[in-house]
């Protein structure tokens, strides 16, 4: 994919240059699906360079806030099918910035095993008696998540 | 011990040790060996034996003017190595910090980006002075081994110098090790070969100087 | 101890869904250089993986490493490692003592035989029969060859286990060496500094969870993706050295502006760490933006390169002990030469 960046030659910025890679990106996902990611972190990025990508690329529909092993940040762009994804660490740093060109970003959607886990427990709630409703346990073990 | 280890402790140390020992054996060798007194009296008017050894030195900056044609290219290529060698010696940061430590001597230096363009140059012309040693049928004659090994061991460093910084082929340390290790051979050679001109120039000069003067030539 | 759950389960179970693997990956992915379908792999494998048995042996060195792995502030991306590793073994972390950890050793090594992963801090004496460092009776060296036989892998971490580190240090007077030059039969993987940092190291294990191979390793057996490149080459100071603006001392002008310490010392330009990319404590800094030359903690031997504060170019040795003699010795065969030659000349004019 750098390969390719570097067609658009020095007269374009960086940002430009990624920003033409997400339109072929975007019209293959269109035509096969096929997906592609983006590391930001990856390219000699300066902050004025994601400004100008992230100001391209606009605000879609969708903004979303995960708590995950600390913050992450889900946006979906102007585009739809191009998503600016986010991860912080340790104390708010940026740990991961990327931009995903998919219909929904892996971390969205729930993992198969994780929903056959949720299954059993709330089979589980089912059967147990209707007053109770979550534990304390429970509700420890959701805030550290 | 790794090769840069190595270049910058016992090799480049050893190095100096008989660059230094070297020098001062043949120098004192020659400075004390004495002349036989010369019974001549000096022509009158000619300059005392200082005066006249510093005019022959300066004399001898530039060509004859009967030669200043046929040798423009010597003197000009020679004086452009020579002067370039000096600037990426004594201009460079990394050098004088290398000298400071020995001596305690420092300086104000160059930009690195300059003395990157002066050693290109002096490879230019190091490289050129060798191809007029080649064709010219004269230079070649008389040129011997010692001519071409004190070319070689004077190119070697530049190159290596310009190849570390270039990060060219092989990992930092062990460029900038071959770079040491070729300003070993270099100190090494120094004392024993013609680069010892370095030393002698100025002094055969002077004393060339200093004697026809007296014949008042 | 390993159980039979996976990761995915582990994490399950405290609330944590597996998103957290897919963050994880990404994060670690980028630090280094994986590309993204690499990643993606990288999380699935790690969701599926077990808990990693590792055995942490801790031999002669200061603890530093440990601080440094477990300096955490709550449970962030960064800590999830703890999750995916069972720490069977460590002297300073484990809560038994005495026999019981002994044994916590020996069935972590009987049940995950082939599998586990012995992580080793400091470095092994071995003169006077490695009397210079033991524990429970044992020299460090009996404990590192019992414990690595049947391990996966070994992870030497610090310049200690790695290189021999600061125990090595002139005059070595334990007989210091390295794990690297005792265990020849396993990969030794080396993340050395002083101490690491911590993303090398977590990163490191985490590859070998997700993989279960090593990563690709430079010619003293580091991680590329943490030590490939040169301090020298990625530091922001870097404009100053080619202008040839170097700060003369700690607080003087060029000091206050920012300058290129490489005057004052800094061993950057041969020394390969992550430092100027990854910097420590989650970004936040790094030596040389804190004013301070690099130390070269990551390379062989970095205590003993000339001084900390000796500018890199500077000759190491008894260089004016050397060429001082030299110059006596020199100065004497000349005169000498001079003083035969004289008399050979004399003799002939009278002869
Ligand atoms: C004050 C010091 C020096 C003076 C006055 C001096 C002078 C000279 C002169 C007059 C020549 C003959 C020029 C010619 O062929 O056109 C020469 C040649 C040369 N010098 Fe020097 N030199 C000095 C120092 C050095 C040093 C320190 C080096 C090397 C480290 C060096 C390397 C050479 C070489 C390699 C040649 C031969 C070039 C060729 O192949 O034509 N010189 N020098
Ligand atoms: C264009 C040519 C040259 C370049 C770019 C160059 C570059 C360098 C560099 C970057 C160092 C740094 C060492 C460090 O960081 O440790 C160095 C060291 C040194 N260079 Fe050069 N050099 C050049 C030519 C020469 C020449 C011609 C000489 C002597 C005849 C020389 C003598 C030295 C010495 C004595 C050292 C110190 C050795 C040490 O690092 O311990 N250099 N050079
Ligand atoms: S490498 Fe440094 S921090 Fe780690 S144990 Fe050795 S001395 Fe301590
Ligand atoms: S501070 Fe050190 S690493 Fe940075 S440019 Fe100067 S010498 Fe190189």
């Amino acid at each position: 994919m750098n390969a390719d960046l570097c067609h658009t030659g020095p007269a374009a910025s960086l940002a430009d240059a990624v920003f033409a890679e997400l339109a072929h990106a975007l019209s293959r996902l269109a035509a096969t699906g096929e997906e592609m990611v983006v590391d930001l972190r990856s390219l000699p990025f300066g902050p004025t360079d994601l400004a100008a990508l992230s100001e391209r690329l606009g605000t879609g529909e969708v903004t979303c806030t995960l708590e995950v092993a600390g913050r992450s940040e889900v946006r979906e762009t102007g585009f739809a099918g191009i998503w600016w994804v986010r991860h912080l660490g340790d104390g708010d740093e940026v740990a991961g910035e990327e931009v995903h060109v998919t219909r929904i970003p892996e971390i969205l959607s729930s993992h198969p095993d994780d929903v056959a886990f949720a299954a059993r427990r709330i089979a589980d709630a089912v059967t147990a008696s209707p007053q109770e409703g979550p534990t304390a346990a429970d509700e420890e073990d959701i805030s550290r998540g | 011990m790794d090769l840069l280890d190595f270049a910058r402790g016992p090799a480049i140390n050893v190095a100096m040790a008989v660059m230094v020992f070297g020098v001062l054996w043949r120098l004192f060798a020659i400075l004390f060996l004495g002349k036989a007194p010369d019974r001549t009296v000096p022509r009158m008017g000619t300059p005392g034996p200082l005066g006249a050894a510093l005019r022959e030195i300066a004399r001898r900056m530039v060509p004859h003017p009967t030669f200043a044609f046929a040798e423009r290219f010597s003197f000009f290529n020679g004086w452009v190595f020579h002067v370039g060698l000096a600037v990426v010696v004594f201009g460079f940061r990394p050098h004088v910090l290398f000298i400071k430590n020995l001596t305690g001597l420092s300086w104000p230096t160059l930009p690195s980006g300059v003395v990157y363009v002066v050693g290109a140059i002096t490879l230019v012309s190091l490289a050129a002075a060798l191809v007029r040693r080649l064709t010219n049928p004269v230079q070649r004659f008389i040129s011997g081994l010692d001519d071409y090994f004190s070319w070689v061991v004077t190119i070697l460093p530049v190159i290596t110098g310009l190849v570390a910084v270039g990060h060219v082929g092989a990992r930092y340390e062990t460029l900038l090790a071959i770079h040491i290790l070729s300003i070993a051979v270099l100190l090494i050679w120094l004392p024993f070969g013609k680069l010892f001109h370095a030393f002698l120039v100025f002094v055969s000069r002077g004393t060339t100087g200093a004697f026809l003067a007296r014949r008042g030539v | 101890m390993a159980d039979q759950k996976t990761l995915g389960e582990r994490l399950a179970e405290h609330g944590v869904s597996r998103r957290a693997f897919v963050k994880y990956a990404s994060w670690l992915g980028s630090l280094m250089a994986l590309p993204p379908a690499t990643s993606r792999a990288m999380a699935a494998e790690l969701a599926k993986a077990k808990r990693q048995s590792v055995i942490w042996l801790s031999f002669q060195e200061c603890t530093g490493c440990t601080e440094a792995i477990t300096r955490s502030k709550g449970p962030t991306l960064e800590d999830l490692i703890f999750d995916f590793i069972s720490l069977d073994y460590h002297h300073t972390l484990q809560a038994v003592s005495g026999e019981a950890i002994e044994e916590a050793r020996h069935a972590a090594m009987k049940e995950n035989k082939g599998k586990y992963v012995v992580i080793v801090d400091g470095s092994v004496p071995m003169k006077d029969g490695g009397i210079y460092s033991t524990t429970a009776g044992h020299s460090n060296y009996d404990t590192l060859m019992e414990t690595v036989k049947d391990a996966f892998a070994v992870i030497s971490v610090g310049t200690c286990a790695a290189f021999g580190g600061i125990p090595k240090a002139n005059p070595n007077p334990t007989g210091a060496v390295s794990i690297g030059d005792l265990v020849k039969d396993k990969p030794v993987i080396n993340i050395p500094g002083c101490p690491p940092i911590p993303e090398a190291m977590t990163g490191t294990v985490a590859y070998l969870l997700s993989f279960g191979k090593v990563p690709e390793l430079d010619h003293l057996g580091r991680p590329k993706a943490f030590f490939g490149e040169n301090i020298h080459d990625r530091c922001y100071r870097r404009p100053f050295y080619e202008r040839g603006q170097f700060a003369r001392g700690f607080d003087d002008e060029g000091a206050r502006n920012g300058w290129c310490l490489y005057e004052v010392g800094c061993k950057g330009p041969t020394t390969y760490n992550a430092c100027a990319t990854m910097k420590w404590n989650g970004g936040v800094s790094f030596p040389i933006q804190s004013g301070h030359g690099c130390l070269g903690c990551s390379e062989p031997d970095f205590w003993d390169k000339g001084g900390f504060y000796v500018p890199l170019s500077a000759s190491i040795g008894p260089t004016a002990k050397l060429v001082g003699g030299a110059a006596l010795a020199g100065a004497v065969a000349g005169v000498a030469a001079a003083a035969v030659a004289r008399h050979r000349k004399s003799s002939l004019n009278k002869g």
